[in-house]
């Protein structure tokens, strides 16, 4: 089974991933801020915390098993959980800015909508599975269901690049995946042709 | 050029390649000191018949988070010297954009 953080490792982790969340919450209950101006940043976290859970994979293959990106894989459920309960909070701050379940059936089928509805329900199996007896029980199956991060990550960016007149932080975002699957696909190809040669 | 080199290429054209949607709108207002007031934009929207829930400034554009007739939720742009509508999107899609308006 996977190693996991220690229980005071992982109060500090989630005081910090609450406290982006504590502090949006805070600007739409005094006011400061609308629903409006909080689906944006609550996806970005959501997005970043979907990228940090998906690193590790990619970067262990590359520069081996070190001791912080031990410390990473074992917190990466955790960061995998706040990128879903991100994800409902932007669901939360999209339903406070169209204000009603009709406004948000009726769009959608826009494209810039069903990718993201779609990312989100891909998020719910391996969020709905990732606690320790669920891993035990289901084995083989807890892995293939926790790859579907995969195509959500890809729908996330889908969505964010639908929507945004400025694509720059979407791929900014994206961007240190790209490079990290790079390394890795390019890791694999020479340890391919020196096993060939 | 070594294959790492060339790896490396490969994810900063990924990043390069533009999305769908407009890039950033511009509309080439010159200085903010010949702008009409953002409050002016009240009225503006108040005409389209839509339900204003937001304006600001972005880039040198006015933009604009409404409500339309219909309830939907519209992004637009307006011309902060003529005020004129310059670009409305839908959740990311373009809905109408101004005869000639290419920023």
């Amino acid at each position: 089974m996977a190693a996991k953080l220690s229980p005071r490792r992982r109060l500090v982790l989630w005081l910090l991933l609450a406290l982006p969340a504590a502090l949006m919450l805070q600007g739409y209950v005094s006011g400061t801020a609308l629903a409006l101006d909080l689906e944006r940043p609550s996806g970005e976290m959501a997005a970043r915390l979907i990228v940090l859970a998906l690193l590790p994979g990619p970067l262990i293959e590359v520069f081996g098993l070190t001791a912080f990106l031990r410390g990473w894989l074992n917190a990466r459920r955790n960061l995998g959980v706040a990128a879903f309960l991100y994800s409902l909070l932007h669901l939360a701050f999209y339903y406070g800015d169209v204000g009603s379940l009709r406004a948000m059936l009726g769009e959608i089928g826009l494209s810039g909508i069903w990718t993201g509805w779609l990312a989100l329900a891909l998020l719910i199996p391996p969020a709905a599975t990732s606690f320790d007896r669920a891993l035990r029980r289901l084995g083989m199956t807890w892995k293939r269901l926790q790859k579907l991060v995969y195509p959500a990550a890809l729908f996330t960016l889908a969505h964010w690049l639908l929507l945004d007149f400025a694509w720059h932080e979407a791929a900014l975002t994206a961007a240190p995946l790209v490079i990290a699957y790079g390394l890795r696909a390019y890791r694999r190809w020479t340890l391919y042709r020196r096993q060939t040669a | 050029m070594t294959p790492l080199a060339r790896l490396l290429v490969l994810p900063c054209l990924l990043v390069a390649t533009p999305a769908l949607a407009d890039g950033n709108v511009t509309c080439a207002s010159g200085p903010q000191t010949g702008w009409k007031p953002i409050a002016s934009l009240k009225k503006q929207v108040w005409l389209e018949g839509w339900t204003l829930q937001k304006a600001q400034i972005e880039g040198d554009c006015y933009e604009v988070y409404a409500q339309n007739e219909a309830g939907q939720a519209v992004e637009a742009f307006f011309h902060p010297v003529t005020l004129q509508k310059l670009l409305v999107l839908r959740r990311g899609q373009e809905v109408f954009r101004a005869k000639g308006f290419k920023g």
